[in-house]
């Protein structure tokens, strides 16, 4: 019999749950009390994530997001600035010593792209890994991923975008150099692409959840079960969304 | 004296590192480093700032100091190497 893991579709949330979320499921696993967990969420409202090692004042426009109604979140792990929009967004936690988990932590990017270049290819897409953190097709960008390890335990996530839009990302984003802004967003444009883009038409949340989970499955030999959070999980979730995520004191310590 | 500098890590992530030094005997007061990179366990980075304080801004004691850190407190980069923010806290001065 296949080892069973948890599938997760909490749906759509806010950024401050999003991450809240990802945070709880990792100490439950770290606690042995949940399964290896795969999970697929998006963004209402809109929002901008930035790395742990980022500064908000260097990456975001703050004002713009206020207009415009997106919000703003650290993240737990590394990595850039993400504008998360038209997108799915998924999060593995799983023992550091599970034998599916390779030490080399670049190798372990490696292995779970591969989960989601499996699940690209049931869309039809062909992509690649581009080391550290990205898969490309044609040579642009529509996955960055982001990992940390904690309590023995990894936490990946990452987006796979179903479209994008470059002009409203760039209006939330700060650039080094204004200068070279218009040049700076057609570069982008150049380097980034999304499944529409593609595949020429929409392909829906859902499917491409569904693709995704398919590709999981495929690249770890395991069955993904639907569950659902635990109380204790939700409880946690509650406590990190109030005290860490949605605070100043988190989201502008650097 | 404040400081700032981008600096783009051959092959890896982009460091934006913001110091203040001292002019007089060049040594670093304070310094902040932001990016994309990564870093294993990521809190170390608030010890690798701390610990800098007093490093004089000259290569080989920068490189030196930064690889004692990273052995001491068993920190793993991923995008950036004791070469690049080396590199990065240099190019903080004129």
């Amino acid at each position: 019999m296949k080892e069973q893991w948890r599938l997760l579709q909490t749906g759509f949330n806010t950024a401050f749950s999003n991450m809240a979320v990802d945070r709880a499921i990792l100490v439950e696993n770290s606690e042995g009390k949940v399964p290896p967990t795969v999970r697929f969420y998006g963004w209402i409202p809109p929002a901008i994530s930035i790395g742990y090692f980022q500064s908000v004042a260097e990456e975001i426009d703050v004002n713009a997001c206020e207009k415009l109604g997106v919000d703003y979140v650290r993240r737990i792990t590394g990595g850039g600035a993400v504008f998360h929009d038209k997108e799915l967004t998924y999060s593995i936690v799983i023992p550091e010593a599970h034998p599916a988990i390779p030490k080399n932590i670049l190798k372990s990017y490696g292995r779970i792209c591969n989960a989601l270049l499996q699940g690209l290819a049931k869309l039809g897409i062909k992509g690649t890994y581009a080391p550290i953190n990205d898969i490309l097709v044609d040579g642009k960008k529509i996955s960055g991923n982001a990992q940390t390890r904690k309590a023995n335990t990894v936490l990946q996530h990452g987006t796979i975008l179903l479209d994008v839009d470059v002009d409203t990302m760039f209006s939330l984003l700060k650039v080094p150099n204004e200068k070279i802004k218009d040049k700076l967003i057609q570069d982008v444009k150049q380097r980034v692409t999304s499944i529409q883009h593609i595949l020429g038409k929409k392909i829906g949340f859902k499917d491409v959840a569904e693709a995704i989970k398919l590709g999981f499955e495929e690249e770890f030999d395991v069955e993904l079960i639907q569950g659902v959070l635990t109380k204790e999980e939700k409880t946690l979730a509650t406590q990190f969304e109030k005290e860490c995520f949605s605070t100043t004191h988190w989201n502008h310590r650097r | 004296m404040r400081s700032q500098s981008i600096y783009k890590v051959p092959q890896g992530k982009l460091l934006k590192i913001s110091i203040e030094y001292d002019e007089k005997d060049n040594v670093i007061r304070d310094i902040r480093i932001t990016g994309d990179f990564f870093a294993y366990p990521e809190e170390t980075i608030e010890l690798m700032e701390t610990k800098l304080r007093n490093t004089l801004i000259e290569r080989a004691q920068l490189q030196e100091k930064i690889r004692s850190i990273i052995t001491e407190y068993h920190i793993q980069f991923i995008g950036v190497d004791p070469e690049g923010l080396t590199q990065a806290i240099l190019m903080c001065k004129p």
